[in-house]
């Protein structure tokens, strides 16, 4: 099932993050998606070696969980592969039933764990999603005709609507709905003012937009996040909230409160909502009750 | 334009066995060159070790200066088992071809600072990418200025303004809009995806 | 050698679209580096002007620059040449040129060339030869054979499947990088090293960023410390700078040449045979712009005759004086008095009468200096001896600072002046302190403390960086109001004063890697070069140059048996170096490094085909003469002698 299907008939669409672990051992990561998001969301994404942290591939993950009858969104970065292996892996994709694309630039090197390696970039973003609008269209990126029926694929991208330069993110949204982009998961969200302020001036480009959601698990992680992950920044209120009540924090209880809340304050304003619990899978029923979805 | 940094005396001191011949290149040292650190881990070369002479010219990247320079040495080195250079990758290649017999080894390992001309690195550096996007951009090369050399705008990685690769780095991005927004010509940044062109330095290599 | 060039002009329909909005165009070309200096017209700017004329554009105009990304003097010229009804600006250069243009205007700036894509950096001599700078040298695992650079696929682990009758897969004209390392190292019965090899991955991440800003900081603020460029030579002053002022003993004949100085030299007043005493005038000084010249001991004028000049290399008239041994002093040798009973014009009168001129080099005299027609306001003191090796003026100053004061207060008043400061490179902590504690409680001396930079010495780069003041093009610093003096010079006014002893011995920095035993010697004027050579012991190796003066400006001496002058500051004994001259590879170092500006290269290239107007053009008549371009020039080409003969041919009026 496509995500632009759900936008399509007016759904407001929920979908979840997963990061595979360092291993191939999946079964731990099976066990959580069953028991927690299965029949919640509509769609669940798998990371690529997130934050530069070598990881199990999200091509094979993301058969893994078409394979339990979950529709999953394949992230792919630019960091890693050139434009040949790119191309190549989402016609791999395509072979395996993937329907869903997010497509992103990706952090740098130096970031995660293999910090030595050689940084790719032979595309970004933008380019990513032209390549794939070509491949859709019959064609690889150098003008040579595929063979066959070409993929089809819904493509997502990423915006971070409380960045502080966010008019020069804006920019480049526009740049990726030309390039061919379908829909958006915006960067995590915390301060719904900031939110609505930028869709205001997004919902132009006419294309449904997803509200990103990070849980806080602890006052550490808030500061942790405001000083050095670009694009999200927690309200000091929040953080005050985090720390009130150490041990509602502990059990998870703040958290799920105030991501009830933001989604509840956003809503009416975006076409859906993207949950990355950060290894909190179990929290994301109760916080989709206490929204009311 | 390049600079050395030394390599670590352990490393070095494993490689020169026998007599060794010490050239010290100060071509560039107006760039920079690490005098006073070579000076000492020379001296310490020299105490432990069998070095048989410790010269200091500039240039060596060039053969015939090379000649010129060293003619009154050939028999010390000559006599030499090992050749240690200190001195950027080009100078060491270029001994290391005159001397094609002997064994030559690097001091140093070499980085690279912007710009080509004179003594006085750049602020920004030219990437010689061979298809200038400068018309897109404002004049601020996306390629130099953007850590990840992105094309196509900026990616979501920028905070502050600031690079996140390199905290101390303005987004190169985010300076192409604040100049582009200051010269009222934002526009020009509405162009179909820009993908580059890696094959352009194979079509280019210099002949002799 | 290898055309490096940076750039060449885009395609005309990538051209013609971006003209196409726009118009009043005003084009800038790079005159492109690092290719065989000759003097043609690049393409580039008739090219585009052509495409521009096709598309009905208007240019404005255009202006062609030497090494466009030099960010001193590219934005002094665009101020200047920007006509005010331009819209756009096209740049014809590599992405450092459009770039900086960028930067320098409010205007929007175009592209008007692609930069052309090199593997590697080349070196200095424009060989096929690079270096790609990856920070974790390979070489020593390969013979000197570069695998990024000579293997297309960068491999570290040896030859890929690809390579076919030793040429690379990717282009079959290249040899296979990996082909020809095993052959070196075949050649050097190291292949086994190659077999033992541990896997090499490289690390993309040596390439740190912070380091690599840090040093770029650091260099640019360097080469801008005091003045635009300048060099950093080896100091080499350990040799003598702890060694104190002793006696020279005085000589059996002095050579007393009667021009040691800038102007008409003097006329002799004494005759052959005639006895003379310790300061007595032996020349007298007629025209106004001369000085005149005295005697260092007692004895008997032997002749009077031409003897060879140690820095022109002519023959000079000069007095030849045996010594009696008696050392007897002239009646003339007074003490005057104290400063405050003198007037200025009594000063300058007695600085005239004792023969003082400018001991620094130029031999300047200073009653001249003194007397200026326009109203001046400091007296600056070179206390650099920018010089390396040369160590003089730093002993006077350690040793005689109550005397370098005396004579700076003389000068101070003498000019009208309403301060004075002494200005001493960093290099020399003990002058610094001494200084700086006799100047404390005075209230218009003080000390300036500057960063050794050759030739920091020189007056315009002093004033420059201690005033922060522009001695106008052509001028003299009397014109905005300075006197700069050397510290020997003051020194021998205070003696003329307060001993009244004309300047008849000065202190010589008798130094150098290959001086046997070096010294700081107070010396007769007159001494025999090679006497006080054989007094130190002599040199050390064959391979040894001699010279009157520092490494940098110093006077290289064939012929020792010539007398010490007024202005013989050292003499040192040096390495000789060999050096051969190629052709110039327009790196634009010599740019760089000239502290007042101009361009060396084209003196050089101009000398060779006698262009005396064209140098002209070029300002040569500004040129100090300080060899920072000479020093540095990475062709070695003598570009100190091209600019001698060029300057020797416009004073001819050639």
């Amino acid at each position: 099932m496509k995500l632009t299907q759900l936008f399509e008939r007016g759904e407001f669409a929920i979908t979840a993050e997963v990061g595979p672990p360092k291993g191939f051992q999946i079964d731990h990561l099976i066990d959580e998606i069953n028991t927690y998001l299965k029949g919640r969301v509509s769609a669940v994404n798998v990371t690529d070696n997130q934050s530069s942290v070598m990881r199990l591939g999200s091509l094979a993950t993301c058969k893994v969980l078409q394979d339990q009858g979950l529709t999953s969104i394949f992230q792919l970065t630019c960091r890693d592969r050139n434009r040949i292996a790119l191309q190549s892996d989402v016609l791999s994709a395509a072979l395996l039933g993937i329907e869903n694309l997010l497509l992103l630039t990706g952090d740098y090197t130096t970031l995660g764990d293999n910090p030595q390696a050689k940084p790719v970039f032979d595309l970004d973003s933008v380019s990513l999603l032209h390549m794939v609008k070509k491949l859709e269209q019959g064609e690889d990126l150098a003008g040579n005709p595929l063979e066959g029926e070409p993929p089809s694929f819904a493509k997502g991208a990423v915006v971070s609507p409380c960045s502080d330069s966010v008019d020069v993110q804006l920019v480049k949204m526009e740049q990726k709905v030309k390039a061919g982009a379908e829909y958006f998961q915006t960067q995590a969200v915390y301060e719904p003012e900031k939110f609505i302020k930028f869709m205001e001036k997004a919902k132009q480009f006419g294309v449904p937009v997803m509200l990103g959601i990070v849980i806080p698990k602890n006052a550490g992680m808030a500061k942790f996040m405001n000083e050095n992950i670009a694009g999200i920044s927690v309200p000091d209120y929040m953080i005050e909230e985090l720390k009130k009540d150490k041990e509602k924090t502990k059990a998870g209880i703040t958290g799920v409160e105030i991501s009830a809340r933001i989604i509840k304050e956003c809503k009416d304003y975006c076409q859906g909502v993207h949950i990355m619990a950060m290894g909190w899978e179990s929290k994301i029923p109760d916080i989709l009750d206490l929204a009311g979805l | 334009m390049l600079i050395t940094q030394l390599k670590s005396k352990e490393v070095i001191a494993e490689l020169i066995k026998g007599k060794t011949f010490i050239i010290n290149c100060h071509g560039c040292k107006e760039v920079y060159f690490p005098e006073h650190e070579a000076d000492k881990l020379q001296k310490e070369l020299s105490a432990d070790g069998d070095v048989v002479k410790n010269i200091t010219r500039d240039y060596i990247c060039s053969t015939d200066n090379l000649h010129v320079q060293l003619n009154k040495f050939m028999d010390k080195i000559q006599e030499a088992d090992t050749i240690l250079v200190f001195s950027c990758g080009v100078g060491v290649q270029t001994v290391a071809k005159y001397f094609e017999d002997k064994r030559v080894y690097s001091g140093c390992d070499t980085y690279p600072l912007p710009g080509f001309q004179g003594l006085t690195p750049q602020e920004f550096d030219c990437a010689q990418c061979g298809e200038c996007y400068l018309n897109y951009t404002g004049g601020i090369c996306p390629i130099t200025a953007c850590s990840k050399s992105l094309v196509n705008g900026q990616c979501g990685g920028s905070k502050n303004g600031k690079c996140e690769v390199d905290k101390n780095m303005e987004c190169g991005w985010e300076r192409i809009y604040r100049k582009l927004e200051k010269l009222k010509k934002l526009d020009t940044l509405d162009y179909p995806a820009k993908i580059r062109n890696y094959r352009l330095p194979f079509e280019e290599l210099p002949k002799d | 050698m290898v055309d490096y060039t940076k750039f060449e002009l885009k395609d005309k329909k990538e051209l013609a679209a971006v003209l196409q909005d726009k118009d009043n165009l005003f084009v800038v070309a790079c005159k492109k580096c690092f290719k065989e200096f000759e003097l043609v017209e690049e393409p580039e700017l008739h090219d585009f002007e052509l495409l521009a004329a096709e598309q009905g554009k208007t240019i404005t105009g255009s202006v062609k620059v030497d090494f466009l990304c030099n960010n001193i003097l590219t934005p002094k010229l665009l101020e200047s040449v920007l006509p005010q009804d331009t819209e756009n600006i096209f740049v014809a250069s590599c992405g450092l040129g459009i770039q900086l243009i960028a930067e320098l205007t409010e205007k929007p700036v175009y592209a008007a060339c692609d930069s052309i894509a090199y593997r590697g950096h080349h070196g200095m001599a424009l060989t096929t030869t690079r270096c790609d700078a990856c920070a974790q040298c390979y070489l020593n695992l390969t013979g000197g054979i570069c695998p990024i650079v000579d293997c297309s696929k960068s491999l570290l682990n040896g030859q890929c499947g690809g390579a076919k009758n030793g040429k690379c897969e990717v282009n079959k004209e290249m040899d296979c990088g990996w082909d020809q390392i095993y052959k070196r190292l075949e050649k050097q019965g190291r292949v086994d090293e190659l077999k033992n090899q541990t896997v090499e991955i490289r690390d993309y991440s040596k390439v740190n960023y912070k380091f690599i800003d840090e040093y770029v900081e650091s260099v640019r603020q360097e080469r801008l410390e005091g003045y635009n460029g300048g060099i950093h030579p080896a100091e080499n002053k350990e040799f003598s700078e702890h060694i104190s002022l002793t006696k020279f003993p005085d000589p059996l004949t002095l050579v007393i040449p009667l021009s040691q100085h800038t102007g008409a030299p003097a006329e002799p007043i004494v005759e052959a045979g005639q006895h003379v005493k310790a300061g007595q005038k032996i020349g007298e000084a007629k025209a106004f712009v001369s000085s005149p010249v005295h005697s260092g001991v007692s004895g008997t004028v032997v002749a009077i005759e031409p003897r060879l000049h140690p820095t022109s290399g002519l023959d000079v008239l000069s007095v030849i004086i045996q010594s009696d041994g008696e050392n007897t002093i002239h009646e003339s040798v007074q003490p005057v008095g104290e400063l405050e009973a003198l007037t200025p014009e009594e000063i300058r009168d007695i600085v005239r009468e004792k023969g003082i001129v400018g001991m620094g080099g130029a031999g300047f005299p200073t009653a001249v200096k003194l007397n200026a027609p326009k109203p001046i306001e400091v007296v600056l003191l070179n206390g650099c001896e920018c010089e390396p090796v040369l160590t003089a003026d730093h002993r006077v100053m350690v040793e005689y600072a109550d005397d370098v004061l005396f004579g700076l207060k003389a000068l101070i008043k003498a000019s009208n002046a309403e301060k004075g400061i002494i200005a001493i490179e960093d290099n020399k902590p003990d002058a610094i302190e001494i200084m700086k504690l006799k100047t404390q409680d005075l209230e218009n001396i003080d000390v300036a403390v500057v960063k050794t930079k050759y030739p920091q010495g020189a007056e315009k780069m002093l004033i420059k960086n201690v005033l922060g003041r522009q001695v106008p093009r052509g001028g003299l610093p009397l014109d905005i109001g300075v006197i700069v003096s050397n510290i020997s010079t003051v020194k021998a006014v205070s003696d003329a004063i307060q001993k009244g002893m004309p300047l008849i011995e000065r202190v010589v920095s008798v130094s150098g890697e290959r001086m046997s035993k070096p010294g700081n010697y107070i010396v007769k004027i007159g001494t025999q070069v090679k006497d006080i050579i054989d007094y130190c012991g002599g040199v050390i190796g064959d391979d040894v140059t001699i010279k009157m003066g520092g490494p940098m400006m110093g006077v290289a001496l064939d012929n020792l048996y010539v007398p010490i002058i007024k202005g013989s500051n050292g003499i040192i004994a040096v390495e000789t170096t060999e050096q051969e001259a190629v052709e110039c590879i327009k790196c634009g170092r010599c740019v760089d490094v000239c502290p007042m500006e101009l361009r060396p290269l084209y003196y050089a290239k101009y000398a060779e085909s006698e262009n005396w107007e064209g140098m002209k053009e070029e300002n040569i008549m500004d040129c100090i003469e300080c060899r920072c371009c000479d020093y540095i020039c990475s062709s070695k080409i003598g570009i100190l002698s091209a600019i001698k003969a060029g300057k020797r041919a416009i004073k001819e009026g050639k």
